[in-house]
């Protein structure tokens, strides 16, 4: 016989701070693996954005990693690097497409003037990985 | 197991991944703080490392970081040992820079306020390219080469301020061209920004003295007027370790490593990896003592403007130190890669790298406290080279994470319980001063207390806070 045929709950990418003794450290949560690059962010978002909200800006984000969690790190990194060249504060992908090793997306948001707290995207406990349905990640930024 | 007073470890033969044991600077009471995170996981990760000599090393200060602990020592052996770039850390060469002021806070009088509202206007935190000093390439690339020396042509600093820098403010063998172009791109605007998180310029008065003779060499009296300078290698520090984390991760199953955790990717410090790392990480420890001397010099500038130019004139520099760096060394007879993951140098009296003004009396070391409470300057002594590579701690020491922090205390309240102490406050986002609060932090008394009882450092001075500018 069938199981339970009743259709997982959706899950919208969220993320949540968790303790973590001297840096940042998030878990974030979504029912598919581009969910988690939106979660990642926002949360992105939420330690850099200040008050102010300055002209509408895109910038197009083209990435190549061995795993997906490379891939992870590698998508924050360039957040990072576009919030402090550019003071780009994202709001959110208008497009994403994951292939095996490859990620392209379109991200919009504003010029700002994006907190410099982020220094990096540690390898440490870094995680990318499907349990009952939902995909998870996790992420340590050095602030 | 217990060693001594001050002493703590965990034996090798606690893990089988274990190369030397994990030893901890700390009494019962930090111990137990100390515990109460992953720090000692992460301690007993670093005794993996291949090459690792004696044992890893935590200061009382420690607590959970990435990779290393913050707080963390390791020595490798040269020259097949390895190197960390997450023994560094991301922010390559933070560190701090103490100023002395020609007067005392009673001079300073109704002075205090403009003069924190003066350096807070003068000094960005740094977001994009917009900071004071926006540099051509070419000259981005003198400053990793040189170091300050780079800025003084521009007037930014002078020779005795070089002199009293860790290192003279240059590493050797440091090469731009090993510093990726977009690791330049992020540092070519960003000379004398100080950026977020626990980076701050700090207005001080030197509240008590405790060693009149080292005190006297660092000109240092009871009264005076200090400004404290918390930074480092802003974006382009960050990119070179983002940079070279990736490229050992990529390559370490080669040298045949395997480690408990990926953020201490490593390669032998003599592997084109390895020397490729060294050389980016001089750069950017270059770039470091740069940026600092740039943001003295802007509280130099608004000295002058609040105070006068004697003033200005007059403010010396006391020393720079590195909280963040590996350099190569002599231990023990022999030539050792060490790693300062939040930890500081701190050799004592007679050592060749202290300048000639210290020699008699150790090198100064720098403790800032939390906002809100005292700052140390301590003076290293011979039990440093004995039982910590000539290192001891950098700080208090975070015990409470950000998000407890901030859901404990609003940057409003603190704002208003800051300036109830008498405290100047200058910081545009209440989220990050509430993520500062003093509470999140160990007590630094006890901290410097731990130093001072196993040999490491000895009190010089304590310091007080009368402003602080945080980004």
């Amino acid at each position: 016989m069938f199981g339970d045929m009743t259709p997982p709950a959706r899950v919208a990418p969220q993320h949540h701070f968790v303790e973590h003794g001297g840096e940042v450290e998030v878990e974030l949560e979504a029912e598919d693996e581009a969910g988690i690059f939106a979660a990642a962010l926002d949360t992105f978002t939420e330690l850099v954005a200040g008050n102010a909200d300055g002209e509408s800006m895109e910038i197009q984000i083209g990435l190549r990693g061995r795993d997906r969690t490379l891939l992870l790190v590698d998508w924050l990194n360039e957040l990072l690097f576009h919030a402090e060249v550019e003071q780009f504060v994202p709001r959110h992908i208008t497009a994403i497409e994951l292939e095996d090793e490859t990620l392209q997306a379109t991200v919009v948001g504003y010029r700002g003037t994006p907190r410099p707290l982020v220094k990096g995207v540690a390898l440490n406990r870094l995680a990318f990985e499907q349990e009952g349905g939902v995909w998870h990640g996790r992420v340590v930024f050095d602030v | 197991m217990q060693l001594d007073d001050t002493l703590w470890e965990i034996p090798a033969a606690s893990r089988a991944d274990m190369r030397v044991p994990a030893r901890v600077f700390a009494d019962r009471e930090l111990l137990e703080a100390i515990a109460a995170d992953r720090a000692l996981e992460q301690l007993q990760n670093v005794a993996t490392l291949p090459g690792i000599v004696d044992a890893a090393l935590a200061m009382p200060d420690v607590h959970q970081g990435y990779g290393f602990p913050v707080g963390g020592v390791a020595a490798t052996a040269l020259p097949d040992g390895v190197v960390s770039p997450g023994g560094v850390g991301y922010d390559i060469n933070c560190g701090v820079r103490l100023l002395a002021l020609p007067l005392s806070a009673e001079e300073l009088g109704a002075h205090c306020e403009p003069l924190v509202h003066e350096f807070s206007r003068a000094i960005p935190a740094g977001a994009g390219k917009h900071g004071p000093l926006r540099l051509p390439l070419d000259e981005l690339d003198e400053v990793l080469r040189a170091g300050p020396r780079a800025l003084l042509a521009r007037g930014i600093g002078c020779e005795d301020d070089l002199v009293r820098t860790e290192s003279g403010g240059c590493l050797p063998g440091a090469e731009p061209g090993a510093v990726s172009a977009r690791a330049h791109e992020r540092g070519c605007g960003q000379l004398g920004t100080a950026g977020s998180g626990n980076h701050f310029i700090e207005l001080q008065r030197v509240d008590r003295v405790f060693d009149r003779t080292a005190a006297d060499a660092f000109g240092l009296g009871e009264g005076q007027l200090t400004v404290l300078i918390h930074s480092g290698s802003r974006g382009l520090g960050h990119q070179v370790c983002t940079d070279h984390v990736r490229i050992m991760d990529a390559v370490q199953a080669r040298y045949g490593i395997v480690l408990p955790d990926r953020q201490l990717a490593c390669a032998p410090a003599s592997s084109p990896e390895g020397r490729a790392y060294l050389a980016a990480m001089a750069a950017a420890a270059n770039f470091a003592f740069a940026n600092r001397q740039a943001l003295a010099h802007a509280v130099r500038e608004a000295i002058r403007r609040v105070l006068g130019p004697n003033a200005a004139r007059a403010t010396r520099q006391v020393y720079d130190v590195a909280h963040n760096v590996a350099k190569v060394e002599q231990h023990g007879g022999r030539d050792v890669l060490v790693h300062r993951k939040g930890a500081t140098r701190a050799f004592p009296a007679g050592s060749v790298e202290i300048p000639g003004d210290f020699a008699h009396v150790g090198q100064p070391v720098f403790i800032p406290g939390s906002m809100g409470t005292s700052s140390y300057v301590l003076a290293g002594e011979p039990g440093s080279l004995e039982r910590s590579f000539g290192t001891t701690c950098h700080g208090a020491g975070r015990t409470m994470s950000r998000t407890r922090a901030r859901a404990t205390i609003g940057g409003a309240e603190l704002r208003r319980q800051l300036e109830a102490q008498g405290i100047v406050v200058r910081c545009p986002s209440n989220r990050g001063l509430s993520e500062e609060a003093p509470f999140a932090y160990k007590d630094v008394g006890h901290v410097v207390s731990i130093v001072e009882r196993a040999g490491l450092a000895r009190r010089v001075a304590r310091l007080v806070p009368l402003g602080v500018v945080k980004g």
